[in-house]
């Protein structure tokens, strides 16, 4: 019989070593799968709470909407503590997302995702026709679907890199000379003089308000037509699955034991 | 043929003492940003090296660099033109004009081929028919006298990135010098105008050390394009304060706080303004209640409004105010997902009901 979790058969799993999720059994019909693990959730809040307070911090530094109260002399520091705030997120925003890039490779199956595989952008296209309503072969999906996935890489990874790439130029413009000023000084190669690199950065930053409003109504959706327990997944890790859902991985042993069939 | 004389001889000739030599030579060094220990070097380099020939060119400019160069106070001008280098041809300063002047250009090209120094200053047109001079074109002249010259200075904006004449929609496709220079190295000192003492400064340089300037990654003099306006601003202070001017006749621009909200183009530009000011120090924009324009960066003209900050669309020369620009796509996002959330809810309630139908 040809292995249930053989590669090409599903557009969640995306390299050959990693590891098949912990599974509970709730009764003979669901079962409780621990899809996001704890550095996956860690990494999750840190990451929107950075990008909130970023946005923030950014949307300040862009337009500063209030003054400092004492007028006349020059002995607040407003703007400097925004921008410290600033920085001090972007420095966490940074670490985080290099975690997460690490866990991409040591997590469980739903960890990880992989384009460069015919059938995650089969999947892709059904999942467009799913959400416009249309019909298609969709399968349910456990961890995150291939669009979502999609989402991800463009907006949390590309998004993530443009936003470093050229916030750390604007940073380290004052100390060109500096180990850190180096490391970005090929910046405008790529994103043009300073003002155009300031511009990306802006209009970046937007992109990502843009995605949370849609990440979150696609959470919620999901929630309600799969009733999987989706937007509590973020926070416990688990979801609630029919039996059925879990096809690929079902002649897998119950929780604890594992099984080497799936480390191909 | 008779010796050239050093430039402390013919500084000599023109009567100038010793005395204010050994003083041109101190400022001189001052300007370049040298330790006051190598101001010996700048005396020794004076005393034994020639007077350096200069072509200078204007291609489509509007003679605004040239207008800077002749307001250089410390080295004064007279002591540059007359002393440390030797002006072969110039447009706007020469006496002589027509065909002497021009010939005399093909001249100074052969005698001191890997010699002179080519100062430009203006963009070059992409269609040479746009610009001819003494009936010829320019752009040919240009080619022809960077392939021989030792170095090459490119003045002010539009020689250095395109300028004004390559700003929207750049009817001549205008281009910036260094499209057309090839095995000539190229010294990059932007500004509309540059400062005087910083064009003095550079031709001070290379006489003094015989090479080019130290130059950043955009190919500008480190010495004077290391800084943003930004990092060197007297009204720096107000802004890190979060105090700033709201429009142009209100308290805060009588209290001298920072121009960020009206425009200010400090944050990304790279110039010496804010350190060596205009006018022999007196001032700079800033100083005097004037946003920077950003009048030496690349694209200036076309990053406007000059009072309002804005952000450049990406591979266009539109701007655009990001925040009203990010809110209406926030809004059409959340509009988006009514509707989708919408039918996603009826779309269910119908499913369910089919199916309870079956
Ligand atoms: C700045 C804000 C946010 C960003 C950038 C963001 C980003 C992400 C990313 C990258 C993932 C994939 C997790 C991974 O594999 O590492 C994810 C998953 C998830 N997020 Fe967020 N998130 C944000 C805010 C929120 C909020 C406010 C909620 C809910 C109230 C939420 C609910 C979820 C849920 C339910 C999932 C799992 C979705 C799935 O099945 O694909 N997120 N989010
Ligand atoms: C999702 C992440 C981020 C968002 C949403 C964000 C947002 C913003 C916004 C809106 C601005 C104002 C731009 C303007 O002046 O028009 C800004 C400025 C800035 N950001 Fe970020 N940013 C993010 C990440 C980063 C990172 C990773 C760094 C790296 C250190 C960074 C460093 C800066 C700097 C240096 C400035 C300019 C500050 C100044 O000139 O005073 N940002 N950011
Ligand atoms: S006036 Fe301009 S250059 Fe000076 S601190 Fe304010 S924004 Fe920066
Ligand atoms: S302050 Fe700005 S606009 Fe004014 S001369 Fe200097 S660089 Fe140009």
């Amino acid at each position: 019989m040809a292995n249930p979790y053989h590669l090409d058969e599903s557009s969640e799993s995306a390299f050959k070593n990693e590891y098949p999720p912990k599974i509970e059994k709730v009764n003979n019909e669901t079962v409780k799968i621990y899809v996001w693990e704890l550095p996956v959730r860690i990494f999750h809040w840190v990451n929107a709470a950075a990008i909130f307070a970023l946005m923030i911090t950014g949307i300040y530094i862009g337009n500063p909407f209030f003054d400092s109260m004492i007028q006349g002399e020059a002995s607040g520091f407003i703007m400097g503590w925004v921008r410290y705030i600033h920085f001090f997120s972007a420095f966490i925003f940074t670490a985080n997302l290099l975690v997460r890039l690490y866990w991409t490779f040591a997590g469980n199956k739903y960890a990880s995702s992989n384009l460069f595989r015919k059938i995650f952008w089969k999947d892709t296209w059904e999942s467009v026709k799913f959400y416009l309503f249309l019909k298609n072969k969709k399968p349910h999906f456990v961890g995150h679907n291939p669009l979502a996935q999609l989402s991800y890489w463009v907006v949390i990874g590309v998004g993530s890199i443009i936003m470093i790439l050229t916030g750390y130029y604007l940073y380290t413009e004052p100390q060109p000379e500096s180990f850190l000023g180096k490391l970005f000084q090929w910046v405008p190669v790529i994103f043009g003089d300073s003002f155009d690199i300031r511009s990306w950065h802006h209009l970046v930053a937007w992109a990502f308000m843009a995605f949370v409003v849609a990440h979150i109504y696609l959470s919620i959706r999901e929630d309600y037509l799969s009733k999987n327990g989706t937007m509590s997944s973020i926070f416990t890790g688990y979801k609630t699955e029919s039996k059925d859902s879990i096809e690929d991985i079902k002649d897998e042993s119950m929780p604890g034991e594992k099984n080497d069939k799936y480390y191909m | 043929m008779k010796k050239q004389k050093t430039i402390y001889e013919s500084a000599l000739d023109q009567g100038i003492s010793r005395r204010d030599f050994l003083k041109m030579c101190t400022a001189l060094a001052a300007t370049m940003g040298l330790d006051f220990s190598q101001t010996d070097n700048v005396v020794e380099a004076m005393e034994t090296k020639k007077r350096v020939p200069v072509l200078w060119l204007q291609l489509q400019d509007c003679t605004g660099c040239s207008e800077s160069f002749i307001r250089s106070t410390h080295p004064k001008i007279e002591s540059v033109i007359f002393d440390m280098i030797s002006l072969e041809y110039t447009e706007v300063l020469s006496a002589a004009s027509g065909v002497q002047v021009e010939s005399n250009l093909e001249t100074v090209i052969k005698k001191y081929k890997g010699e002179y120094i080519l100062a430009v200053e203006g963009s070059v047109p992409d269609n040479a028919g746009y610009l001819m001079v003494g009936g010829k074109s320019a752009k040919d002249t240009f080619i022809r006298a960077a392939e021989n010259a030792k170095a090459v200075i490119s003045y002010g904006s539009c020689a250095s990135w395109g300028g004004i004449p390559a700003a929207y929609p750049n009817p001549t496709k205008a281009k910036p010098i260094t499209k057309l220079v090839k095995n000539t190295p190229v010294i990059l000192v932007p500004g509309c105008p540059p400062i005087a003492e910083v064009m003095t400064g550079v031709i001070a340089h290379i006489i003094t050390f015989g090479e080019i300037p130290e130059l950043d990654v955009a190919g500008r003099p480190k010495a004077f394009y290391r800084h943003r306006i930004h990092d060197k601003c007297n009204r720096r202070a107000y802004f890190d304060a979060g105090l700033f001017v709201e429009s142009f006749d209100d308290e805060g621009a009588k209290q001298g706080y920072c121009l960020y909200k009206v425009g200010c183009k400090g944050p990304t530009t790279y110039n010496s303004c804010a350190e060596m000011r205009w006018n022999g120090g007196t001032s700079y924009p800033i100083q005097s209640g004037n946003p920077c324009i950003g009048c030496s960066e690349s694209n200036f003209w076309d990053n406007g409004p000059f009072f309002t900050r804005r952000a450049k669309v990406p591979g266009t020369q539109i701007t655009i105010n990001p925040d009203k620009v990010g809110v209406a796509v926030l809004g059409a996002t959340a509009a988006g997902v009514a509707i989708h959330g919408a039918a996603t809810v009826a779309k269910k309630k119908h499913d369910e009901k089919i199916r309870g139908e079956e």
